[in-house]
Formats: structure tokens, sequence, C-alpha cells
């Protein structure tokens, strides 16, 4: 039981540290910080000539070490934090090594650098992970800086309204009851573009969404009824001409988290983030929490 | 349901009322005029070229001779002269689904089903036959690209004048179109945008090398058939224009309306008609018109060959029309869905035609029933009786349209509108008038076929839509049937208008 943080020194800064430091908190748990470094030549060779290469890695997993060290050492002196790393020749493939190996039951990663403060950023390796973490994963948005509160203030769950969701948003009703805080269901709806030349008028997907946000109400309302959710949870569709529009539209609490459920097709229980999922994602401005299905 | 306690006359004519408010407050809630003159021209002329110039002339050139450029003009007028009596309704009546809701909230249920029926047949048609259209160019690039061809047996209609099996590659765009539909509407929009541009370079292409070979003397015998023949081609060619009405659709976000549209849609018209004669121009003088009948398949590349002597011309032409009718296919079967989709949530047909998927938020149920019926046309029923259908479709929705636009200043002379028909009796009566005149050259075969298509329209509206119309219960349709607790989900979202 540990919530292991995928960290680098100069990638991606401390955004990931501090969502790992909320979690291990929230979860009341210890922290493993991993590097992983580049896997060197693995054959004896009397010259060594791969001995810079090896030296090298080394270098990076101290320095890494030693600046998350001397980070966590100052705001998160409370935890139990252990710092470890990993040579494997990918660094997704690594993390889910180091997560079989630790038994953690959450992977934090940072956004990649190659985007906007605030938004969560998939990069490579959380793109890769994203299909095939075995745990759950939180990616944290680019610049995050924890709650002011420091603690976890409400959970929304994402819910698409298919029949295998019910399931995630059961999952996440129990988590945020052991962990004691709100709970919100959000259904997105999402206007399509107008499609030109409009031979039905520019108005044909207002209609769509219309009949869209009604189903998607009574979807919502069958939650309830079903007992999926209690009666404190709040229910929410929440629109918008695209993706951005919609996610701001949902007002979001300092310290708030997205959670999102996939569904692998397949027998293997991993994360498998679909398309819209993806894009839910992108625009979020809290980190997010991807369970597997 | 049972059956409603009014008689069948009130019900036939009874109206869906403008949800809301009455439309003078509607428009303070709309989005904001900011299509200008230019603008919409342009939109109408993006619009409306591609449907059919890459394949009309081989059909309309063998039945009025070079005097097809006649036809073209009349056509034109007629479809200008409705235009402008749609932006009218349009603009007096803003709902979304097209002249189907205009007629249902000005002229009662029972003409709207009417209107549907002539749609869906204008629609559904109007996808077969350009996706029919679409395999002879798909042949013709695949034959100059890599030097094969799809077997003939495969790409030609049991009852065409050389009959095959059925025309695969129709049914692969029908199916290619239905998947990016399912896709997600705003993915489909992306892609037919750049579907657009494409088209518009390659139609100049094929003007300018056409010109390097003309001949004036292609056109010494003008009108070998005659005024009767130059009517029939117009109403094939007819449908080469439906689009300009995609022009009226805009009037809630046009700036300062009673000027902008009457001036976008008649230049959005000159534009159009001086394309399609240029191309029409263009072609006639490298061949003699006869010529024309043998080259039912990719009619225009295989000028450009003769033309050029070479096949890198042809080659591009193939090209940009099997990427232009595929942008048409597919937005012509956007409207086909979102039609039968807002007749399905007004209770007309079965509610699955109005169910969204969640995953894709898009009507999938309806998307796939249209590409199934659709294939299945474009397979196995030729082009020439496909084009004729659609005319007659349009027609008659442009007639129902233009007369609408004269019931409604008589019964409702208050109502506010955005735009008004200049010089009012008389542009709705010649609309009809050259409606008119259009669908009486149409051949006899086109009108028994339509007339079976919108009784059979009617009949089911007797027998099942009436019961279950949405206005039964005075109520909204989807929002009736409401599950309990639906009142404690809240709903977030941007203002939008009422549709």
């Amino acid at each position: 039981m540990t919530v292991v943080v995928g960290y680098l020194a100069g990638k991606s800064g401390t955004a990931p540290l501090h969502l790992a430091i909320e979690a291990a908190r929230t979860l009341r748990t210890s922290l493993t910080v991993t590097t992983i470094v580049p896997k060197p030549w693995t054959t004896p060779s009397p010259a060594r000539i791969d001995a810079e290469y090896a030296s090298w890695a080394d270098q990076l997993a101290a320095d890494s070490a030693k600046e998350a060290h001397r980070y966590l050492s100052v705001v998160a002196g409370d935890l139990q934090i252990t710092y470890h790393s990993h040579a494997h020749r990918s660094v997704s493939g690594g993390l889910v090594e180091v997560v079989a190996e630790r038994g953690a039951d959450l992977l934090v990663l940072g956004s990649s650098a190659n985007g906007q403060l605030g938004q969560v950023v998939v990069g490579s390796t959380a793109d890769r992970l994203l299909h095939s973490s075995p745990v759950a994963l939180a990616i944290s948005p680019r610049g995050y800086r924890g709650a002011r509160t420091g603690v976890l203030a409400r959970i929304t769950c994402g819910y698409p309204g298919t029949p295998e969701s019910v399931d995630v948003v059961r999952r996440i009703a129990d988590l945020a009851t052991r962990l004691e805080v709100p709970l919100r269901v959000i259904t997105f709806a999402v206007r399509g573009r107008t499609m030109y030349p409009p031979e039905v008028g520019l108005h044909a997907e207002d209609s769509i969404l219309a009949a869209w946000e009604t189903s998607a109400r009574e979807m919502l309302a069958k939650l309830r009824s079903d007992g999926v959710v209690g009666d404190d949870v709040a229910l929410q569709v929440v629109s918008g001409n695209g993706w951005d529009q919609a996610l701001d539209a949902a007002e979001w609490l300092d310290g708030e988290v997205l959670a999102l459920g996939t569904s692998p097709r397949g027998d293997i229980a991993r994360v498998f983030l679909g398309s819209r999922g993806t894009k839910i994602m992108r625009h979020s401005p809290v980190p997010v929490l991807v369970l597997p299905g | 349901m049972t059956a409603p306690s009014i008689t069948l006359t009130e019900q036939m004519l009874r109206r869906r009322p403008v949800i809301g408010a009455p439309v003078a407050h509607g428009a303070s809630d709309h989005l904001k005029r900011t299509i200008g003159t230019f603008q919409l021209t342009m939109f109408g002329v993006g619009a409306t070229v591609g449907t059919g110039i890459f394949f009309v002339l081989s059909v309309a050139v063998p039945g009025a001779g070079p005097a097809v450029v006649v036809s073209f003009i009349i056509a034109g007028i007629a479809a200008g002269l409705a235009a402008i009596c749609y932006a009218e309704l349009a603009s007096a009546v803003p709902v979304s689904g097209s002249t189907y809701s205009y007629a249902y909230t000005t002229l009662g249920e029972f003409v709207a089903m009417g209107v549907a029926a002539c749609l869906l047949l204008e629609y559904g048609v109007s996808i077969a036959a350009v996706a029919v259209g679409w395999s002879g160019y798909l042949n013709k690039l695949l034959d100059n690209l890599f030097g094969i061809q799809i077997p003939h047996v495969l790409t030609a209609a049991p009852w065409d004048s050389a009959p095959g099996w059925v025309n695969l590659p129709a049914i692969v765009l029908i199916v290619m179109c239905a998947l990016l539909l399912i896709r997600g509407a705003s993915e489909s929009a992306a892609v037919n945008t750049i579907m657009v541009v494409i088209k518009l370079g390659v139609l100049a292409m094929f003007a300018i090398i056409a010109f390097t070979a003309f001949q004036a003397d292609r056109f010494a015998d003008f009108a070998p058939f005659g005024v009767a023949g130059i009517g029939s081609a117009a109403g094939t060619i007819f449908f080469s224009y439906i689009g300009l009405d995609a022009v009226s659709t805009a009037g809630d976000e046009v700036k300062d309306p009673q000027r902008t549209m009457p001036k976008a849609i008649i230049a959005a018209l000159l534009i159009v008609t001086s394309v399609y004669v240029l191309v029409a121009v263009a072609a006639l003088g490298t061949q003699p018109w006869q010529e024309f009948e043998n080259q039912e398949e990719a009619g225009l590349a295989t000028i450009l060959d003769n033309v050029t002597g070479s096949t890198w011309a042809s080659t591009v032409l193939a090209a940009g029309a099997v990427i232009s009718i595929f942008s048409v296919t597919l937005v012509v079967m956007y409207g086909q869905t979102r039609i039968l989709f807002a007749m399905g949530r007004d209770g007309l047909l079965p509610a699955r035609f109005a169910k969204v998927n969640p995953k894709t938020m898009t009507p999938v149920g309806n998307t796939v029933i249209v590409a199934v019926i659709v294939s299945i046309l474009a397979g196995l029923v030729p082009l020439d009786k496909l084009a004729d259908m659609v005319s007659i479709g349009t027609l008659v929705a442009f007639m129902i349209v233009s007369l609408g636009v004269i019931i409604l200043r008589v019964r409702e002379p208050d109502l506010p509108r955005g735009f008004k028909v200049p010089g009012y009796p008389v542009t709705p009566v010649l609309a009809i008038l050259a409606c008119g005149y259009i669908l009486y050259s149409l051949p006899w075969y086109t009108w028994i076929a339509f007339s079976a298509w919108v009784a059979v329209a009617l009949i089911y509206y007797l027998l099942w839509s009436r019961h279950h119309s949405a206005l039964n219960d005075g109520g909204d349709g989807v929002i009736a049937t409401a599950a309990p607790g639906v009142e404690d989900v809240e709903v977030i979202g941007p203002p939008r208008d009422a549709s």
C-alpha cells in the first residue's frame, strides 16, 4: 500500500509531487518517489565502454531523488517517503513494474511541459499508461500547486451514461464515502459543430443536444432511484459548445478531483481511457483520476 | 396511446407552437448577427456548387442539346425565387428542422407530413444519386492512377441501360459517410469543410483547361429538342441548385437581413449560375453534344482527357470529384438524419429516430436506418431515374414554402419578420409558377412514383402519427416520459436558442 509518483528532475516540475502528497495524506499511506532511468548495456565488457552511460543514468536517478527530497522535506515532513530508481528501457513499462513490485494502489504522474499552465497535458508516458496501467492513475494539471486547504474538497465523477459505467460510479461513490468527501456526478453534453452547407438550418445540432440533455437527466435520476448514489450526491448535466466550454461551465472547487472510469474491451482489469474520456481529461482544470475497468 | 378527442380536421390543421414565447421575444435570445453579405454569398456558393455539376451534363445534354445552357438559367431562377420565399419563412419562424418545421408551425400537421415526405425523398434520393455518380469518378481515378477498374457488374444497377449486379462503390461511400456521422457531428463538419475548399478549386481548373479547346460551331444546332427538351433538362439540372436555400437558413444570424438576404441570394445565384453556364459552355465547346450520352460515367474527366491528350488533368479532376461528391453525400445525409430526428421528437415517427447515443452524442440508430435504405436505392436504381426524383421532391417542397409565405402573410400579417420577400405577391407566385413549369415537364413515371410515396407517407400519418404526435398530450413528447427525480438533476450550459 503506497502511492507511487513518477518523477524526473527538470521534467514537469513539482506538480506531480504536490498531487502525490495530497493523495498519500488522503489515503493515509506512504509515498514512493520513483525515477525510471535508461537501462545500460547489460553484456559485461572488459573495455567498460558503457561505463559513462551507466554513471550518467545513476547520476540522473541521484539528482532526481535529491531534488525531490529537497522539496518534499519542506512540505511533506509528516509522510513516510522512499526514493527509488528503476532501470527500464521505457518509462511507462518501468513504472508498471514498480507499481507491481511495491503493491501500490495509485500511480501519480505530472502533465507534459508542452501545454498551457493549469491544464492536464498528456505526455507520451501518461498516454501509454492511460492505456495500460494496472492501478488507478492520477495526473496533475501543469503547474499544479495543491489545494490551499490541503484537503480533498470533493470528488466529481464523469458519467457517460453507458451501462458499463454505472459500476464506475458505484466504485467512486464507495470511495467518496470511505474518504468522507462530497460527491458530484456529471454527465457532459457537447454540441456538435454546425455542418456547412446547413441543408437543415444552423440549429439542427441544438435539438440533438437538447434530446441528449433530456436523456442524460433521466439516466442521472435513475442512478439515484437505483440506489447507486445517495441523496446527498449532486447530479448535474453540463453542456457547452465544445469540451472546453463544458468543462469550464462545471464549477470546480479548490481541492476537487475529477474521476473517470474506463472500460477496457478485455478480461484484464487495467486503465484504458476512451476517446471521450481523453477529451474530458485534456480540458480538466483539476487533477484527473482514472480508474481501471 | 388513445385516439385524441379532437376531430380529424382539427388534428390535421393543428400547428406546433413556436417553443417558448412568441417570435418577437425569441429574437433577443438569438445568436449574434454576425454574417455579412459577402460571407453569406460565399455560404450559398459553397453550399450549391458541386452537387451535380460533375456528372449532370452527361444526363442533361442528350435531352436538350447545347440549349442545356438555357436550362441551367431557368433552373437557377426557379431555385432563386424559391430561396427568397424560404428566407422570409425562416426569419418569421426561427426553428430548426428546415421546411418541415416551418410547415408544421405555419400550415399544420398534415401539410408538415407531406413536406416531410418531399424532403425525405429529396434528401434520400439525392444521396443515392450523388453516390452513384461517385462510383463513375472513382473508377476513372483508379484507372488513371493504377490502371485498374472495378468490374462493371459491381458499378452498375441491375436496371441500368447496361445492367450489372449492384453499385458497390456507391454503397461503400454511403457507409463511410454514415460512419463519420456516427463518429460525431463536429468531426463530420471538420472533414466536410476541407472537402468543400478542394472542390471549388478543381472546377475552376476544369473551365480553364476546357476553354483551350473551344469551338463555336459545336453550338450550331442549338436546341435540337425545342422548348420541351429545355424544360425537361431544367428539371434534371434543378437538383444541382439545391443548396441555395441553405442561404436562407442563416436568417437569424445575418446582419440587417432585410437588405443582406436578397442581395446574398441573388449574388450567390448569379455566381453559381455563371459557374455552371461556364462549365457547360466550356464542356459543350470541346465536343459535339451527341457524344455526352456515351460518357455517363465521369463525364467532365473524359472531356479533359480528350482536350489535353494526357490523363493528368482528368486525374486531378476525378480526384476532386471523388472528394467533392463525398462531401455532398455527407452533408445531405446529415440533413436527412436531422429531419428524421426532428420528426421523431415531434412524435410523427417512432421515438427511436430521436434517440441520441451516449457515447457519440449522435442519433446512431437513425443514421444506420438512413444508410441502409439509401444504400439499397443507390446500389440498385440507375442514376437518370434517381435525379428526377430529387427534383420533384425539392420542387414540391419549394412550392409549399412559397405558398406558405402567402398564407402566413394573410393569416398573420403582424408577425414580426426579419426578412420580407421583395415584390410580395408577385415573387412567391412567380416561384410557384417557375417550379410548376419544371414539374410539368418531368416524365410521367416520376410523377407516379412521387405520388405513391407521398400517399404512403400520408396514410402512415393517418394510421400512426396522428395518434402518437407529441401535441396529443399537450407537452413535449420527450419530456413527458421523464423519469421520476429528474427535477433534482441540475442542468448547466451556455444560453442557447429555443429549438
